[in-house]
């Protein structure tokens, strides 16, 4: 059975996709930047030495599954949420849930996805697909990185679902059990940004907000030092690219779309002042940008000496300081 | 960003990206990926490289074929510890290259449904490696 009356749309991330999909299917007109945004889901984060990873790397938003949170406390909408033991009882429980032509959100990891080119393919836990049909033992899914829905075979939708490891999904699905005609805007805009705020500037953990930024400034010098070789540094600084402009955010780590959010969060509440702090951070994500273009470049170049990365620390450091003023001023104003 | 600057030509890997449109209004886009429009050559040279590196770590018996899916597969061994269920002390066994024969079947089936491989693909991965130093 495939669910027929589900539009499916590419979005900028999996998660805010998801979500945002999901509560247009059910009724409510949202856009994705506003989903993005009421969930606080701008961030900044740098792990230097975790067992998880085998290289330093940083993250873009906040802790996968905290933007449905958010979005609830601050909308009113509620999502049924579920893990489960075993493959079997998952599989059951989204089987009925499509055979009801109820679409729901399954949490993947990203390397098992058979329609995703090879060089794409990673161990990641944290991918949100939409299950919109099933036929002959392949689903039809609604992932958010692909213009159009396509086909996975049920074998690889659970090993997906059920990997282990860090983040491990357990077969977590979610969808929408209430999704409110309206809610009140204002509020939700204002508890948001707040707390956007909030964890960009006052989280009291060093490797988090703008600290983690300047934390990535000041670490990144190291990395020539725990690459194996100068292919193996290539990759992992070129990766700063994916992370910034290709894993799912909008560009420039996400800052292109809070920007939006605030443009759009400007017209919805009438406070012209978000439009002048949406088009700064337009200008801060152009540096991202900028940032994430010298870093492909450098490793394609295999131009990784030490002024290089020293060069990156200097546009970080910059980045870390705009951002850090602009959350300031946005935090006051909102206020 | 400017909306004419967003855009690149990479039909296999298209992303959403959010721009400024001429009337100054901030929307959507979906346009390729830079990254894989300009330096995919790259990512398939260093992966080849890479494969040819590890191949030969085999071949000198310094890694097995643990080792090397999970440098290809960029795990940290935590992490394959984690994802396999199999507890580190034996993960660290199983990764001394010289022990990949004291490996169970159980357990290789446990690295070979994380790994996406059959088993017979680590396995031959480590003869085909060793053979080659046998011939030598």
């Amino acid at each position: 059975m495939i669910i027929e009356n589900y539009h499916h749309k590419m979005a900028a991330h999996c998660e805010s996709g998801s979500i945002t999909s999901l509560l247009n299917h059910a009724g409510l007109k949202i856009t994705e930047p506003m989903v993005f945004g009421i969930s606080s889901g701008i961030f900044f984060g740098y792990f230097h030495n975790m067992k998880s990873f085998t290289f330093p790397t940083f993250i873009v938003r906040n802790k996968p599954g905290q933007m449905r949170k958010n979005l609830e406390k601050r909308t009113g909408v509620r999502f049924n949420t579920r893990d489960f033991k075993d493959q079997g009882s998952g599989q059951e429980a989204l089987d009925l849930l499509i055979s009801k032509g109820v679409p729901a959100a399954t949490q993947v990891d990203f390397f098992y996805l058979d329609y995703v080119p090879s060089w794409e393919r990673v161990h990641i836990n944290v991918h949100f697909l939409v299950v919109i049909g099933k036929e002959n033992d392949v689903y039809k899914v609604s992932d958010s990185y692909f213009p159009q829905p396509v086909d996975l075979p049920v074998k690889s939708m659970n090993n997906a679902r059920f990997a282990h490891g860090n983040m491990s999904p357990r077969g977590f699905i979610f969808y929408p059990r209430y999704v409110p005609e309206t809610f009140d805007y204002e509020k939700a805009i204002r508890k948001g940004i707040k707390k956007a705020c909030f964890y960009m500037l006052k989280i009291p953990i060093p490797f988090l907000g703008i600290k983690g930024m300047r934390m990535f400034a000041k670490k990144i010098t190291d990395w020539p030092a725990m690459a194996r070789d100068t292919e193996h540094l290539s990759h992992e600084v070129m990766k700063i690219n994916i992370l910034l402009e290709d894993q799912g955010t909008g560009g420039a780590g996400f800052r292109f779309m809070y920007a939006t959010f605030l443009q759009q969060a400007s017209e919805i509440i009438d406070k012209p002042e978000l439009r002048e702090f949406a088009k700064e951070l337009m200008e801060i994500g152009d540096g991202w940008r900028e940032f994430s273009l010298f870093a492909a470049r450098i490793g394609k170049n295999r131009d990784l000496g030490p002024e290089k990365f020293k060069q990156m620390s200097s546009l970080i450091y910059q980045r870390a300081d705009k951002e850090e003023d602009f959350f300031k001023r946005l935090s006051k104003t909102i206020k | 960003m400017k909306e004419k600057d967003g855009y690149s030509e990479c039909p296999e890997q298209q992303v959403i990206l959010y721009v400024e449109k001429e009337d100054g209004k901030y929307e959507a886009i979906q346009t390729g990926s830079y990254l894989s429009a300009n330096y995919l050559d790259d990512f398939f040279l260093k992966r080849k490289n890479l494969e040819k590196m590890l191949g030969e770590k085999i071949e000198k018996g310094e890694i097995n074929a643990i080792g090397y899916f999970m440098v290809m597969e960029d795990l940290s061994f935590s992490e394959l510890a984690a994802r396999t269920g199999i507890l580190k002390w034996n993960v660290r066994k199983h990764l001394k290259a010289g022990n990949f024969s004291r490996i169970s079947e159980s357990a290789l089936k446990k690295y070979s449904m994380v790994f996406n491989v059959p088993v017979e693909e680590i396995v031959r991965k480590q003869s085909e490696n060793r053979k080659q130093d046998n011939d030598h």
